[in-house]
């Protein structure tokens, strides 16, 4: 049996028994294996502690490295382009300082060339300029003596002109005394005629005055001949006879016989067709004006050209020959030249040039005048000597001057025009007194031919229409017309015997008129 | 104060494996050998284990869970309690196996780590709470950082700290003329204050077994939680005159089905000193044995031959004749519930 215990009691002692049991627990449990467990964990820990501690510092270290590599090679990248830049920035220096070198180089080796041209440029500088005052001195010289030449020229014309003016003077004078001698010859050979006369014998001795007489107006024609083919251009009596020359177009001059009407004698040669003719004063030569630049002289009673006078450029219009010396022979052609031949030297010994061309030409009675009438209506006096113009007169104002004949006597001349006029010069004063026209007067041709009669009372011209009109000179008015011709009259003559008066018209016939 | 800092210092010495289906080292790690507090969680330890095995894991995410000889462990259990609970006969130290992937979702209930241990935590206290006052204001009034000190404490075993948080959760300690009265000023006044004889929150865990044995070594192994049944059923202690409310009291106000009139329990011998003591606490109670015993007998057909064979709380086998309210004061876990283990030799396993 055992002794009863209060609940107390039995509660203490489950407590105590409780206790008891726990703290075994501990000492089995937590308290055995706890200290084994750190114990085994102690250097563990420690290690891991010091590992860790090592790898933060190691950690720390190297951020503090990193960092510093960062800012080291951001350090680096800067230097490296500072660097770089620098290089480039040499680099060019350097190129520039070779290509300045260079430069430089160039320019001493320019400057250097440009001094020796200078020092080169400037000798020959020195050099011109002692030459250029070579040549003033040398020019003033020549310019010195240009200047004495001059005057000395100038000397020597003056002399040369008191010489020739001395000379003229002299001239003039022997000219005066030669003319004083002449005037007296003639004084004494009218004092002479003047005695015969008042003698009562009269004696016509002048020259030519024996076949002197009265023109008789023709009323109608005695013959008509078919001269030429083509036209005859030139018709002309002998002088102081009644055998007339012709010439035409067939490149022909026939001489007929006007008392008869028939053909005597035909002479050849001409090239060209007969333009003008004339005869010379002793009847021997016949000299044709041809449209073949040429004259022809023919020996009439050879019949044979004894010259041909070349030297026209131009179809020769007019002829005449001296009265005086049947030597010298005036022709005109439309080469604007007016030629003066010398018949028995052959050749020409003059020539006028003018700027008009001339139709007609003729020879002044005394021989020492040519009168010309040119195309622009002028009437033109030349000496025949010299060739100078003497004086011009317009005789036809804006027309040409077709004809010019000079009276027998040699006082007047009439000028035929394209204004259908014929007008009358004195030729001493050259002053118009007469003109003469008609309305039915045309002037056929710059060619057409008008005579005076021989008793200088009657102008004879014929017209484009075929008819021939005669004027009177007195009583400056028509007389007579007479119409034959069927073509228009290019020319007329009147022989020197008074009668007949012939015509040629465009067609060649020759109409003689008694 | 000298029970509880036994209970809040326990600590489970641990060898823990790793699966060998997650070994992916050669050779295998070691085990890692750790001291797990008994009123710690097993999830907690994570920290400490996760060092000794991340090597060897294979690749993927962390899932962790543990078993013990293929029992997948209850993560919301203390680990005190699956210890005593699972260990008939304590292994020192316990060899568990861990595993970090595959996680048995079909039968653990998922833990997503430390908080979701924390709120397991608190989810108790609000049980705990309400049981004894009727309603949980005071734990859901809690400020967080008494929130968060209050399970740090926990994690960390600091009683003190402990102490300072859940004194102002005036859930009241049951008067108990036997425990060591707490010193401090305060928790004094509280305490005295707020003296419940109420109800008592209680987290029974039954282990069924179906041969008898006499030796701890002889209790077969557990291999499925069907075998274990958990009873949530808090107690009352009453007042009787003259007579202090028993542990055994508790049990059979716990059991009734596993008692007639009178139970008897048939405790094993206990190691150490104590010995002596058993025999004549038999003794005093061996009218009580007998009568058990031939109540047993005598309904059997009522109760089907249950008898009652360990006791464990906190890793001890108190005398069943210890007063229920020191148990309470003394051995209760800090989310104020009391975990008992129970061996119960069931003759047919059909009983419930």
């Amino acid at each position: 049996m055992f002794a009863f215990r209060s609940q107390e009691e039995i509660a203490r002692e489950a407590i105590k028994h409780a206790l008891k049991a726990l703290r075994r627990r501990h000492l089995v449990e937590e308290g055995a294996h706890g200290p084994a467990l750190i114990a085994l964990s102690i250097p563990i820990i420690s290690q891991g502690s010091e590992w860790k501690e090592k790898a933060e510092n190691l950690e720390t270290e190297l951020q503090q490295c990193y960092k510093a590599q960062s800012r080291l090679s951001e350090q680096l990248v800067v230097e490296v382009a500072e660097s770089r830049a620098s290089k480039a920035l040499l680099k060019e220096n350097e190129s520039q300082i070779v290509s300045l070198q260079e430069e430089l180089t160039q320019s001493r080796d320019e400057c250097s060339q440009l001094k020796a041209d200078l020092e080169e440029k400037i000798e020959a500088l020195e050099l011109i300029v002692s030459e250029n005052h070579q040549i003033r001195a040398q020019l003033e010289e020549m310019i010195a003596k240009a200047k004495n030449a001059e005057a000395e020229n100038k000397m020597l014309i003056d002399r040369w002109m008191l010489q020739k003016m001395e000379d003229a003077e002299r001239l003039n004078e022997a000219n005066a005394l030669y003319g004083h001698l002449i005037d007296q010859l003639k004084a004494s050979g009218l004092e002479k005629l003047a005695r015969q006369q008042v003698d009562g014998v009269v004696r016509r001795s002048e020259e030519g005055a024996e076949f002197f007489m009265d023109s008789i107006v023709p009323t109608s024609y005695k013959h008509k001949i078919n001269a030429h083919e083509g036209g005859c251009a030139s018709i002309l009596f002998e002088y102081n006879s009644s055998k007339l020359v012709s010439g035409g177009q067939d490149r022909s001059i026939k001489l007929w016989d006007t008392n008869t009407g028939t053909l005597s004698n035909t002479l050849y040669g001409c090239l060209g067709s007969v333009l003008d003719l004339s005869i010379t004063h002793d009847n021997r030569s016949v000299i044709a004006a041809s449209s073949s630049n040429n004259l022809y002289v023919w020996d009439i009673q050879s019949g044979r050209v004894r010259h041909t006078l070349t030297g026209h450029t131009d179809k020769v219009c007019a002829v005449d020959v001296s009265k005086i010396s049947s030597r010298h022979v005036v022709s005109a052609a439309y080469d604007r030249t007016i030629k003066v031949w010398d018949l028995q030297k052959g050749y020409c010994t003059n020539t006028i040039i003018f700027h008009s061309n001339c139709n007609s030409v003729a020879f002044s009675t005394d021989g020492q005048t040519i009168f010309s009438g040119h195309i622009d209506g002028n009437l033109r006096l030349w000496d025949i000597q010299t060739g100078k113009l003497l004086s011009e007169v317009a005789a036809h104002s804006l027309a040409a001057v077709t004809s010019i004949s000079v009276s027998r006597s040699g006082n007047i001349v009439l000028t035929s025009g394209r204004d259908n006029m014929h007008n009358l010069f004195d030729i001493r004063s050259l002053e118009v007194c007469g003109t003469l026209r008609a309305s039915g007067n045309r002037v056929a041709s710059n060619w057409s031919r008008s005579c005076i009669s021989p008793d200088e009372n009657y102008v004879a011209a014929g017209s484009a229409d075929g008819s021939m009109y005669i004027w009177s000179i007195s009583k400056a008015d028509i007389v007579s017309t007479l119409k034959e011709h069927t073509g228009s009259v290019l020319c007329c003559s009147w022989s020197g015997i008074g009668k007949p008066l012939a015509s040629a018209d465009k067609n060649g016939v020759v109409c003689i008129w008694a | 104060m000298e029970a509880q800092n036994y209970v809040w210092e326990g600590a489970i010495p641990l060898q823990i494996h790793l699966h060998e289906s997650e070994v992916t080292t050669f050779p295998p790690p070691p085990p890692a050998l750790i001291l797990a507090p008994r009123i710690g969680y097993l999830p907690l330890l994570i920290a400490l284990i996760k060092p000794y095995f991340s090597s060897a894991l294979p690749p993927g995410v962390d899932t962790l869970w543990f078993d013990y000889k293929g029992l997948p462990l209850k993560w919301y259990t203390p680990t005190g309690v699956l210890f005593d609970l699972l260990c008939a006969e304590p292994e020192r130290p316990w060899n568990l196996s861990v595993h970090f992937r595959g996680y048995p979702a079909n039968k653990l209930i998922p833990c997503e780590g430390e908080d979701a241990v924390k709120w397991s935590f608190i989810n108790s206290l609000k049980e705990a709470a309400y049981i004894i006052n009727g309603n949980c204001k005071n734990i859901m009034n809690m400020s967080q950082s008494d929130q968060v000190e209050l399970w740090r404490s926990v994690m960390n075993g600091n009683v003190e700290a402990y102490q300072r948080v859940s004194s102002k959760l005036k859930l009241g300690t049951v008067e108990d003329e036997y425990s060591v009265k707490p010193q401090q000023g305060t928790c004094e006044t509280d305490t005295t204050g707020q003296v419940k004889t109420g109800r008592i929150p209680i987290r029974l865990y039954v282990c069924r077994v179906s041969e008898d044995f006499d030796d701890v070594e002889d209790v077969p192994k557990i291999d499925s939680w069907g075998k274990i049944s958990f009873i949530n059923r808090p107690v009352e202690i009453h007042k009787e005159e003259g007579k202090y409310f028993t542990l055994h009291d508790a049990i059979k106000a716990l059991l009734p089905e596993f008692f007639s009139e009178k139970t008897l329990i048939e405790s094993p011998s206990q190691e150490g000193e104590d010995k002596n003591n058993i025999p004549s606490e038999d003794a005093s109670d061996s009218k009580a044995e007998e009568v058990v015993n031939v109540c047993n007998d005598v309904e059997a057909s009522s109760t089907s031959n249950a008898e009652i064979k360990i006791v464990r709380i906190q890793g001890i086998e108190p005398k069943l004749e210890i007063p229920f309210s020191w148990v309470v004061n003394n051995l209760m876990n800090p989310d104020y519930f009391l975990h008992i283990c129970l061996y119960v030799k069931v003759a047919n396993l059909n009983t419930a």
